[in-house]
């Protein structure tokens, strides 16, 4: 986008009246990726981001600041028995505001879905109070994009890109792990440079995965995949502009995306077709928030299911102490992944699997989140054996559940007039003992190499959102079809980790960004089809 | 009645809160500099917001009925706070407090974290894998 000389936007790409443009709203993961994708197969594409344009010489190297800076902070409200609407009620999530959504601030872990993460719900047949229901794809439908995802993000140990090297505190995850009988134990598939790729250079072991990379290393829409559509001439980006309302006419088409800008005017931007990336919370939002006198309920949504099914993964962190120093902090935060625990075994006592994957934080952020709430000489003389400690994050899969949902708040409305959305969880007891186990495996991982004391740290505010705008084989059961396409509505797409019919224990952004660029490919098909 | 702006600058309200925030987080070696972050936080919150002004000027006051606050002894002070646990005040002043304390660099010293390290060359060439204690567990297995 060109900016003229007091920083201001200069005039846009496309005029606002465009009928041939597609808009896509939000650049994180789903949204940029598709963005990039279809610029370069000659679609015009005008990218709605609320939050601004930073560079990477922007981000800051300290936890409280950049979270300041990066993380979507808009009022939210949360209710339900979770533990996050008693310690973060205002926090449900942790995620990004910015161009380049919550892949600005991502640690770069890159499983795949297993096969029969796909259909959970045949797996195990009916779960009392989850609502689980196969994906209408299975494994071998994304494989082709899977690689291509790899190929586009340079994940290690893919397309002959060296594995990540062992950092401190992998070693002692990594050794624990071994020691105490697990198998898969590796630095992991990570989409950061281990050498220069794509522009980009190797990683310089500089941490704070989660303030924003300020070297480039790491694969974001930010650094990768928005330039490359920039380069095209086909991208119109638009950060500061708050999606806010997607209008339609009378036959129930998608015509436009009310927005409010920079300045706080309201625009609106007509489209052959929108795409919402919005993450899991916003994109619900966002559809609740359009209903009209012919989608009363909000749209896409005769099926009910918009805003259900809110998933944000089991997950959970063990932090450990020991005699000799380990300086966690030092290198890439999440290098390093045991895969056993992802298997599909029942007989653990309960359904799904979960990771163990390398993780650390700052004093700061460990302060607050190590044992929330807590203070005085004992948690004091802890924090003072933090360049002692080692830790580890727990990613499993959660089951999805119709009262797990998203709402528009009654009363609590944005700065832009908009009714603020509630985030209502109440755990699954599948959910709960997945995460006993995760913390039972990460303790004895840890006392496999000696630790003095080990920590079992609660959810953080989740970064991993999912499933409100459902993928379904039957329109009845979700609110897209397999390719991210609104049942009810021809033109309306969901781009993002909302689909996702189940969770499974990856980490989403990887097969996020494969659905996106499936999504693509079925988008240009449809248009040279005259369909679109 | 002294208004919400003249509350918190008060040496009594300084030398209270800057007490409460050491026995929240005691780190001896610390000076108190980095407990007097606290007051300098919750200052600037009481200049923005009349509820937090209020919040602090009356928790302020509760703990100094009597002997004042910062004159009673560590044991003392911290069963006072402990009477009060769970209160707004205790609660501003504490999630104040481990945001503050940590994220001072002299507590990073002190704890041996070394903080930012892409001006320098990240950690690539400064031991980012120099424990020695254990082995690469990749190759082990």
């Amino acid at each position: 986008m060109s900016l003229q000389p007091d920083g201001r936007r200069a005039v846009n790409l496309f005029a606002a009246d465009d009928s041939d443009v597609i808009v896509v709203i939000g650049s994180g993961a789903g949204g940029g990726t598709l963005a990039s994708e279809l610029t370069r197969n000659g679609v015009k594409v005008v990218l709605l981001e609320a939050g601004r344009h930073y560079q990477p010489e922007d981000f800051i190297n300290d936890e409280w600041a950049s979270l300041n800076q990066l993380a979507w902070l808009d009022e939210r409200t949360t209710s339900g028995s979770w533990r996050i609407a008693r310690e973060f009620p205002g926090l449900p999530a942790w995620t990004c505001k910015a161009v380049g959504g919550t892949t600005v601030h991502w640690a770069g872990c890159c499983p795949r879905f297993k096969d029969w993460e796909f259909r959970i719900r045949s797996e195990h047949g009916p779960i009392d109070g989850a609502s689980l229901l196969d994906w209408p794809i299975g494994l071998t439908d994304l494989e082709p994009y899977y690689d291509k995802a790899e190929y586009r993000m340079g994940v290690t140990r893919t397309n002959g890109i060296p594995a990540p090297a062992a950092n401190n505190n992998f070693k002692v995850m990594g050794n624990g792990a071994l020691r105490s009988g697990y198998k898969d134990v590796s630095t992991g598939r990570m989409a950061f440079n281990t050498v220069p790729r794509d522009g980009r250079p190797a990683t310089i072991q500089d941490g704070f995965n989660y303030q924003g990379d300020k070297q480039r290393a790491h694969w974001s829409t930010l650094t990768a995949e928005i330039p490359r559509a920039g380069k095209t001439g086909r991208l119109d980006l638009r950060p500061e502009s708050m999606a806010i309302r997607i209008e339609h006419d009378k036959s129930g088409t998608v015509t436009g995306v009310v927005y409010v800008d920079a300045e706080g005017n309201e625009r609106h931007q007509r489209a052959r077709a929108v795409c919402v990336a919005c993450n899991a919370i916003e994109t619900a939002r966002l559809l609740l928030n359009s209903a009209s006198p012919l989608f009363p309920d909000g749209l896409a949504n005769s099926s009910g299911q918009v805003g259900r099914n809110y998933m944000r993964h089991v997950t959970g962190a063990v932090f450990a102490t020991f005699d000799k120093p380990v300086r966690m902090y030092r290198g890439e935060t999440m290098a390093g992944i045991v895969t056993d625990e992802s298997r599909n075994d029942p007989g653990r006592g309960f359904a799904g699997g979960y990771y163990l994957e390398l993780h650390s934080l700052g004093p700061s952020f460990l302060a607050n989140f190590l044992m929330p709430r807590a203070w005085g000489r004992d948690f004091a003389a802890i924090m003072e054996q933090y360049d002692h400690m080692a830790g580890m994050f727990l990613v499993g899969e959660d089951l999805p559940r119709e009262s797990n949902r998203v709402t528009l708040s009654r009363g609590a409305r944005d700065q832009f007039g908009q009714p603020v959305p509630n985030v209502h969880v109440d755990e699954h007891p599948n959910d709960t003992a997945m995460r006993e186990h995760g913390y039972v495996a990460g303790e004895s991982v840890y006392h496999a190499v000696d630790a003095t004391a080990t920590f079992r740290v609660p959810p953080y505010p989740a970064s991993h959102n999912l499933g409100t705008a459902r993928m379904s084989a039957r329109p009845q059961d979700g609110v897209v079809n397999e390719f991210g396409r609104a049942h009810d509505i021809p033109n309306l797409f969901v781009s993002d980790g909302s689909v996702m019919t189940t969770g499974a224990a990856a980490n989403p952004t990887l097969t996020i960004v494969a659905l996106a660029l499936r999504q693509a490919g079925h988008i240009e098909q449809q248009m040279k089809a005259g369909a679109l | 009645m002294s208004t919400p702006e003249t509350a918190i600058p008060s040496s009594q309200a300084m030398a209270t809160i800057t007490a409460a925030a050491r026995i929240m987080y005691p780190h001896d070696a610390l000076p108190d500099d980095v407990y007097a972050r606290v007051t300098e936080r919750l200052a600037e919150a009481a200049r923005a917001d009349s509820g937090a002004a209020r919040t602090v000027q009356d928790g302020v006051a509760a703990l100094n009925v009597g002997q004042p606050f910062a004159e009673l002894s560590g044991d003392e002070q911290l069963e006072v706070l402990k009477g009060i646990e769970g209160s707004e005040f205790f609660e501003l002043v504490r999630s104040t407090a481990v945001v503050e304390v940590y994220s001072d660099q002299r507590t990073w010293r002190l704890v041996g974290y070394e903080g930012p390290s892409f001006d320098k060359g990240g950690y690539l060439n400064r031991g980012f894998n120099d424990l020695d204690w254990l082995p690469d567990p990749e190759a082990a297995s």
